[in-house]
């Protein structure tokens, strides 16, 4: 049976009908065509789906569409506004910290939640928060020295 | 990987989720943080004909600490237990078990009580929990009933909850002065790992001579449930702590433990790393209790 939700994407209100069965992942990439989160594992070991949901990162996968009802939610598609790249991004592109990108999305996203909270993180904190994130193209070193500058720079 | 089809409720109280539970009984599965339902519908190793989702109910949020007894309310994330200063304090075992689990993105969504009803032996809150000697409160319509944490896990995946009850609540005292636990997680990777071994440890001194007053060793990860090294813990009372006792008493929780051989490491090395770690958790849980005095 479907039901209906409303929701805030991006600063971007929905409201749509939705079977119970459905991620929030499936949700963000079939249904509002989001396709920056990444579907890797689908069982929330990966972090590929990694988006911010009311302040918190989270693996969508792992996340009802039904539960996000009333839920503020921030995809990489919403990191990037009209003054361009989001300063994590720039620090991403600029440290070399993509490489297939296919985590990236993922990564930028849980750096965000960590700055968000935390504006001067220290190496082992940001480890910690990227550890749910797999990345098996750079070894984490360029990703941990983005976050870094990231951390000096924003906003 | 496509989910089930499942018919989806969202009740906003506890009262409704009872009413709901009696009448569903097991054609219903409760939906907490999900890292485990989801997972296993998915997988399809779950078929639940409907999903109760307890999200909404406000009365399963939040730590109620007074009168010396602490309420950790079954839906509190990982992360906020991880996080609490009224979890941090009094319970720095349970918080570091919390800050171990997983990912962040996980224990941004898994709840407390999931991590009990899932009843895995090598999780990472019963530990501590049954060291605190925490007790969990299960309602379902017209009773309610609490239940040892020791006695509520049963088996790997199996506990003592009825089909139509609920987790409401966790329930411990607080720890009094002179007391002090550790808990040590023993993995491969520091994210995302399931414990190879884990030890939670907690001890109370007699303040006139500083003597071990009380002692609770769990072991997990070293049989089908966490398992209390009962005749260790016996090693203690009495006595003062030093480290050659401490090393007695984790040869003495080593030979307790009933580790099995899998990929993940042999029961040798298990059984010499819950040695280890007993001994390293008695000692930490041993500098707390002194510093509390």
């Amino acid at each position: 049976m479907q039901q209906i939700i409303k929701l805030t994407v991006n600063d971007e209100e929905y409201e749509l009908t939705v079977e119970p069965n459905r991620t929030l992942l499936d949700l963000l990439r079939y249904d509002l065509c989001l396709t920056g989160t990444k579907k890797g594992c689908d069982e929330g070991d990966c972090g590929a789906c990694t988006i911010i949901m009311d302040g918190k990162a989270v693996s969508s996968c792992l996340v009802l569409a039904v539960r996000a009802n009333g839920k503020k939610i921030l995809t990489i598609e919403g990191m990037e506004t009209k003054d361009g790249l989001h300063p994590i991004q720039q620090a991403f592109v600029k440290n070399g910290a993509i490489q297939c990108g296919f985590c990236t999305p993922g990564m930028i996203l849980s750096a965000k939640a960590l700055l968000d909270r935390n504006s001067h993180p220290d190496e082992q904190e940001i480890r910690t928060a990227i550890s749910g994130n797999l990345c098996r193209c750079t070894g984490y070193q360029k990703i941990v020295e983005a976050i870094e500058e990231a951390s000096d720079v924003k906003p | 990987m496509l989910l089930p089809k499942f018919r989806y409720h969202e009740p906003a109280t506890l009262e409704e989720t009872c009413e709901m539970m009696a009448d569903l009984g097991n054609r219903a599965r409760l939906l907490a943080g999900g890292t485990d339902l989801i997972v296993n519908m998915k997988k399809k190793i779950l078929d639940p004909e409907h999903v109760v989702f307890l999200g909404r109910i406000e009365e399963l949020k939040g730590i109620d600490s007074h009168d010396g007894t602490i309420r950790i309310g079954a839906l509190m994330t990982v992360a906020e237990i991880a996080e609490s200063p009224d979890i941090k304090t009094p319970l720095p075992a349970l918080a570091h078990g919390a800050s171990v689990l997983g990912s962040p993105l996980i224990r941004n969504l898994a709840t407390v009580a999931g991590n009990l009803v899932s009843a895995r032996p090598a999780a990472d809150l019963p530990p501590s929990l049954m060291a605190y000697a925490a007790k969990v409160v299960l309602r379902k319509k017209d009773r309610k009933r609490q239940v040892p944490l020791k006695d509520f896990i049963q088996g790997p995946g199996k506990t003592a909850m009825e089909p139509e009850e609920i987790l409401t609540h966790i329930v411990l005292d607080r720890p009094p002065a002179g007391s002090g636990a550790a808990y040590i997680k023993l993995g491969k990777r520091k994210a995302l790992e399931i414990s190879l071994v884990n030890v939670a440890s907690y001890l109370s001194l007699d303040e006139s001579d500083d003597s071990v007053a009380s002692a609770r060793i769990v072991m997990g990860a070293v049989g089908p449930t966490p398992l209390r090294a009962t005749s260790a813990e016996k090693l203690l009372i009495g006595e003062n702590p030093s480290q050659q006792l401490f090393e007695r008493v984790g040869e003495a929780a080593g030979l307790e433990s009933r580790p099995i051989d899998d990929f993940r490491g042999s029961a040798e090395y298990r059984r010499a790393m819950v040695k280890v770690l007993t001994e390293r958790t008695l000692r930490a849980a041993y500098e707390l209790a002194r510093g509390s005095l």
